[in-house]
């Protein structure tokens, strides 16, 4: 008897055991799993960012390659030990953020790169060849899509601020610029004293309120909803949402809007109106369709997230719809939306590193495009496009105009309280070239410049110039 | 001639990353193969044993019914002998051992000069284990292979970064090893031997208290904790005893009385065990404690209610402890964002996960990494040496020897023949089983980290032989089940 209750006890314990032991080999799965999904997804930043011991290391005992931008131009390169960049001070400034520094203060292709620019990535083959021959270990040579001339172009004109040109079919940037930009070569005492920014890279880390050039998702939302194109709102320059006040730049009177026509006088009243029509919800989603929220792991360029929070009364919700309330962008993620819409809804994955040659001259590497999301319909992004040419045509984006080509785009201008509790407005343009041959779209931003569409328009304009200019 | 180095030093990692592969597979083939096999052999023989079993016992249909619903749901009891046939243990070994060899081969050609200390120290650890089997094999036929290889293994594993680290702490690793092994086989002797300690487990108890307490007192602090005690030049952690205390502790306690209002002063021990380590905030020993008693808990009275009661409080207790201690609160905060602390509080994790990262899947070649940039590389951190050095790959299968002592481990304790023994094996398992989750999950960032040696591997004498000792109790209780057949 008591035996049998023995047994009894002990198959109880066992059966017991049994869960407890399958839930530990569960776990220890989740280990096994979440190891290998935290590397493979975030391992290469953690391994890039700059404070990393073993690239500060490498830069001891390897000779970094040489950084080029598209046309061959030398970025950087190493020259008897020394790293050297180019020879032009303003030149070097305009591509300062992309390039970056050998001290690890930026995270620019210096340091996001550092993988090929020390030869991390170098094959066993490559490696074997060069301890035989008892070389220095020499670090490959990247290509970037830049080109530096068309960076400086666009750096004379802006006084603080930044800009993006991109090409929206393939995603290359050709520029990526954010002024003030820094000197490589004097940075050695160099100081944060958190004054100067010249450190920060505007263009891919400084989050901005894209004020009126939200009103394309805005518009993306009214297309995709039931509200129709002719719904027309009476603008009298002002509504009041909540006791609060929202009034249209300068206080102008629009009149009866519909859609065409609020998006290319920029009309407050209306995309406030239509905002609270379409509800926070809807708008949220339409925001976060396009990238909003996104933690942007791309591979060749750190893109800090974008923030749409979420609304949560009528005034913020209106707010939100003509893109001030807690909004937040950076410019290059303002030009990937541009180049959206110009390339028929689909957003490309911005391209840096156009491509790797090993120090013996062989290929490693060549960039491949691809499509990141594809937040729009044809249609929509049609629809958008004829808006968007509309306004540089007629609206309030005529001073980006080139003659003898369809330019479309959006002016913003975007008010924020600085520092000193002053209210400033940063101008914003994003556009882009509606042409088969030169699929280039651009994005500005101007801090305390005012008016997007005299300030921020015609350096988008001197932007696109310079890029149909270039030769590839 | 660095250069060179450094390329054979790159090259080697494939090398390293092929054997620990082919061990890996090697031994579940092996396993999965023999329980196979055992499995038929034993249903037949098992079949006739119960049959007669129950012509021997007759009872009365009332009991016989009383039971029968829990006697239908009990899963055939199997006996699984050892797995690794003599062959493939050998081959097993031979593999161990060329993977030591070529090392340390590796190592004493590190810092430009010849070491000869390191070849030394290599073919020292291949002698020790294949001494160390063939000893094992004689004076105990019937001992569990699996448990003493894969331990083994990675005992190698740890001596070969530990060296690579710093060569004065590789040899005392050794050193510390060889005291381990002594211990284990006085620990194998005392399990097989005795039924149970009897009235001794209050002493036990007692002393458990008594060394946790101990640093509270005398202690030095180290990294924040209060958990090291100095004694005659030696630094002991004596948390790590109080495991071995704690479990024997537990295991009497649970197999002799198991209705929870008779178990209360044991109770009553675990949350003073507990609370005493909070408060010397060695916070990764609590969570041992906490989470090794509930599991004890679960598995000795199947209760469902009382072990999610257990839990619950345990939750509260965190919750509460979360508020009360800043340090508890910093260690979730770093948790959910390190990069934003990386130069003060976050630096030793996110040192950790850029090792890691920088190992990436294949490692950056032994040697060729920069460990000692790793606050508590050595012990704690060790898990993010293994994946700088010999990449990611590596660490999963290191992870997944792990697995395979928890799998042999409840094998075994599913083999015992007495409650006692077999609460004992299950307190074991479960104890290295969350211990090494524990360290590897707050290494890898999967949850806050609190510090505590990773088994095996870590360097530290008292982690060492404290090991060596639950080993020994695992190898204790197999080798008696075996004998009792």
């Amino acid at each position: 008897m008591n035996e049998l209750n023995k047994q009894i006890k002990i198959y109880n314990t066992a059966k017991n055991m049994r869960l407890i032991i399958w839930i530990f080999v569960l776990i220890f799965i989740l280990l096994i799993g979440y190891l290998f999904y935290s590397i493979s997804t975030f391992g290469e930043r953690w391994f890039l960012t700059p404070y990393n011991p073993r690239i500060s290391s490498a830069k001891s005992n390897i000779a970094a390659g040489s950084i080029l931008d598209r046309s061959g131009v030398k970025l950087a390169y190493t020259s008897n030990g020394n790293r050297k960049y180019a020879e032009n001070a303003s030149a070097r400034k305009a591509v300062s953020h992309v390039v970056g520094d050998t001290y690890g203060l930026t995270r620019g292709a210096e340091s996001f790169f550092s993988k090929q620019l020390y030869g991390f990535d170098d094959n066993i083959i490559d490696r074997v060849e060069q301890a035989i021959k008892g070389n220095t270990r020499q670090g490959n040579d990247i290509t970037l899509t830049i080109s530096a001339s068309l960076s400086k172009t666009i750096a004379e004109k802006i006084s603080k601020g930044a800009a993006v040109v991109m090409n929206y079919k393939t995603g290359e940037i050709l520029a990526c610029v954010s002024v003030p930009g820094f000197d490589p070569t004097k940075l050695e005492d160099f100081h944060d004293d958190n004054e100067s920014t010249i450190l920060f890279n505007r263009a891919t880390m400084g989050k901005y309120a894209p004020g009126s050039i939200f009103k394309v998702i805005t518009a993306t939302a009214v297309l995709e909803s039931t509200i129709s194109e002719d719904f027309e709102v009476e603008c009298t320059g002002s509504i009041e949402i909540e006791g609060k006040t929202i009034s249209c730049a300068g206080g102008t009177s629009h009149g009866k809007v519909n859609l065409n026509r609020a998006f290319d006088k920029s009309c407050n009243v209306y995309f406030s109106t239509v905002a609270q029509k379409l509800g926070g919800a809807t708008l949220q989603k339409t925001a976060e369709r396009y990238a909003f929220n996104d933690e942007f792991l791309f591979s060749d360029i750190i893109l800090y997230k974008s923030i749409y929070e979420q609304s949560h009364d009528n005034f913020t919700l209106a707010s939100a719809g003509f893109g001030q309330y807690d909004t937040l962008i950076t410019p290059l993620h303002a030009c990937l939306i541009a180049a959206a819409v110009a390339n028929g809804g689909n957003m490309p994955v911005p391209v840096l590193l156009k491509n790797e040659t090993s120090a013996g001259g062989s290929d490693l590497y060549t960039m491949k495009s691809k499509t990141y999301i594809a937040p729009i319909s044809k249609s929509v992004a049609d629809k958008l496009k004829s808006m968007m040419l509309s306004v540089v045509e007629n609206g309030t984006g005529t001073n980006a105009a080139i003659s003898g080509k369809k330019v479309a785009g959006k002016t913003g201008t975007a008010q924020y309280v600085d520092k000193n509790g002053e209210m400033k407005e940063n101008a914003w343009f994003i556009g882009f070239l509606d042409d088969e041959k030169y699929p280039y779209c651009v994005s500005v931003i101007v801090e305390n410049g005012g008016s997007g569409g005299k300030n921020a328009a015609p350096i988008a304009k001197t932007a696109l110039s310079a890029a149909l200019k270039l030769k590839d | 001639m660095n250069d060179v180095f450094e390329t054979v030093a790159y090259i080697s990692r494939y090398w390293f990353v092929f054997v620990i592969l082919v061990i890996l597979i090697g031994l579940i083939i092996v396993s999965v193969g023999e329980y196979r096999r055992k499995r038929k052999a034993k249903t037949a023989k098992e079949n006739a044993e119960f049959e007669e079993y129950e012509e021997e016992h007759e009872y009365s249909e009332e009991y016989i019914e009383e039971y029968s619903n829990e006697y239908e749901k009990a899963p055939e009891k199997r006996e699984i002998k050892s797995f690794i046939t003599k062959g493939s243990a050998g081959i097993i070994i031979f593999l161990m051992c060329l993977f030591v060899l070529s090392a340390f081969t590796l190592l004493t050609f590190a810092n430009e000069s010849f070491d000869i200390n390191a070849i030394a120290l290599g073919l020292g650890i291949c002698f020790a284990i294949v001494v160390l089997y063939l000893v094992l094999k004689k004076i105990y036929p019937s001992v569990d292979r699996f448990t003493f290889i894969i331990p083994m293994f990675l005992t190698a594993i740890g001596l070969v970064l530990q060296y690579r680290l710093s060569q004065e702490y590789g040899v005392k690793q050794f050193i510390w090893f060889g005291v381990g092994i002594v211990a284990m086989f006085i620990a194998i002797e005392v399990i097989r031997r005795i039924k149970s300690f009897g009235k001794l487990n209050y002493l036990f108890a007692t002393v458990c208290l008594g060394l946790l307490c101990s640093t509270l007192i005398f202690s030095r602090s180290i990294g924040g904790a209060k958990n090291w005690l100095e004694i005659a030049g030696f630094s002991i952690q004596p948390s790590e005893f109080g495991k071995i205390l704690f479990i024997i502790v537990s295991a009497y306690f649970f197999s002799n009385k198991r209705k929870p209002r008779v178990f209360m002063p044991y109770v009553i021990f675990s949350v003073v065990s507990v609370l005493i380590l909070v408060v010397a905030k060695d916070l990764g020993a609590a969570l041992l404690y906490a989470l090794t008693f509930i599991v004890m808990l679960y598995a000795a009275t199947g209760k469902k209610l009382l072990t999610l009661g257990a839990v619950g409080t345990m939750g509260v207790g965190a919750v509460i402890a979360y508020y009360l201690f800043p340090h508890v609160k910093t260690r979730v905060d770093i948790w959910q964002d390190p990069w934003a602390v990386h130069q003060d509080s976050g630096y030793q994790i996110v040192q950790g996960l850029m090792a890691i990262a920088s190992g990436s899947f294949l490692g950056m070649g032994l040697t060729l990494g920069y460990p000692s940039v790793i606050p508590a590389a050595r012990t704690d951190f060790i898990f993010a040496v293994v994946c700088e050095e010999f990449g990611i790959i590596f660490g999963i299968a290191v992870i997944a020897f792990y697995l395979l002592i928890i799998i042999r481990g409840a094998i075994i304790a599913l083999n015992a023949k007495t409650m006692f023994d077999q609460l004992l094996v299950f307190g074991v398992t479960a104890m290295l089983s969350l211990q090494c989750f524990i360290i590897i999950g707050g290494v890898i960032k999967l949850i806050p980290l609190t510090g505590i040696t990773l088994p095996f591997l870590s360097y530290g004498g008292s982690s060492m032989v404290s090991c060596m000792i639950l080993l020994g109790i695992m190898q204790g209780v197999a080798i008696k089940s075996e004998a009792r057949q």
